[in-house]
């Protein structure tokens, strides 16, 4: 257990993770991966809580997991929950998950198409 | 099509490189992120030392690719310590393949690697990371320490370089195009 250092910066980071959950401890949507790609649906985000705002807030455009986590420096597997959340309450949309993301012989060829001409 | 990422993981042991290679050829700069490990996460003998830890953060560096407005390609380094080989199952489930990344001073350090993706028969290559510019070892000698199969490419890289990169990154993808089975019509 960590205690609060008086430092107003590392506020937020002493919320017990499983509290900033809702106590969810694993996403539902077992398919979010930490590549898939989210965006955020027009809303008013005034009302939601700020770690879900935060979030809402830095996918105005397609972003990975991944990316959100490490721009709001929250654990990977908070950020998903959170992105699960806010799923089922239709704030975001979600693209291919990339763990399911079939491997096939057209997006290897876009995949090799883009990397030849960078 | 749906919006889709594709993965390629960047393996290989502390101090081969992976975060250069990344760097090099990242359109943004790598970013780091992090997952946090309770206990249960983790078998216990490798919590030897580690006792009080209730606790660990394992980092991951990533960077990205834009391919196309529906692909972006994510270049994943894994976290290097053998405690955090569960992080790698996020990694490689549903990646196109894996660099493994090797410094011929240090070739013990890829055999894990090698391994996994053997095991899971994710397409991977072995790119030997030339720090100074030499090629001490030739390619037979290499794949012999490592008893690296005929299969999996093996070709020297320049981490720092980007033509290098994603020279090494077309090589894996025709590699993992080479891998699939032949019943698609092709083209």
């Amino acid at each position: 257990m960590t205690y609060w250092s008086g430092d107003e910066d590392e506020l937020g980071k002493l919320v017990p993770l499983y509290v900033l959950v809702g106590g969810r401890t694993t996403p539902r949507n077992t398919t979010l991966d930490l590549a898939t790609q989210i965006i955020a649906y027009p809303a008013d985000t005034a009302a939601l809580e700020p770690q879900y705002r935060q979030i809402v807030l830095s996918c105005g455009d397609w972003v990975s997991i991944a990316e959100v986590a490490a721009h709001l420096g929250r654990p990977l597997t908070v950020v998903k929950i959170l992105v699960d959340v806010l799923l089922e309450q239709g704030l975001l949309a979600i693209g291919a998950p990339a763990q399911q993301t079939v491997v096939n012989r057209g997006l290897l060829e876009t995949l090799l198409d883009g990397l030849q001409r960078l | 099509m749906k919006r889709t990422s594709v993965k390629i993981v960047v393996a290989g042991g502390f101090g081969t490189g992976k975060t250069t290679l990344v760097r090099s050829i990242s359109e943004i700069d790598p970013l780091t992120t992090e997952e946090v490990l309770t206990e249960a996460s983790v078998g216990v003998d490798d919590l030897a030392g580690l006792e009080d830890k209730h606790s660990t953060t394992v980092a991951l560096d990533f960077g990205r690719i834009t391919i196309n407005h529906e692909v972006v390609l994510y270049l994943f380094g894994t976290p290097g310590q053998d405690r955090f080989w569960f992080m790698w199952d996020e990694l490689a489930q549903g990646a196109v393949g894996a660099i493994v990344l090797i410094d011929t001073r240090r070739l013990d350090s890829s055999f894990a690697a090698i391994d996994y993706f053997e095991r899971r028969k994710i397409p991977f290559l072995v790119a030997v990371n030339m720090f100074h510019g030499e090629r001490v070892y030739t390619e037979e000698e290499i794949r012999g320490a490592l008893h690296l199969s005929a299969e999996a490419p093996l070709l020297w890289t320049d981490a720092r370089n980007r033509e290098s990169v994603r020279e090494t990154l077309v090589r894996l993808v025709r590699h993992a195009l080479s891998r699939l089975p032949d019943t698609e019509p092709v083209g």
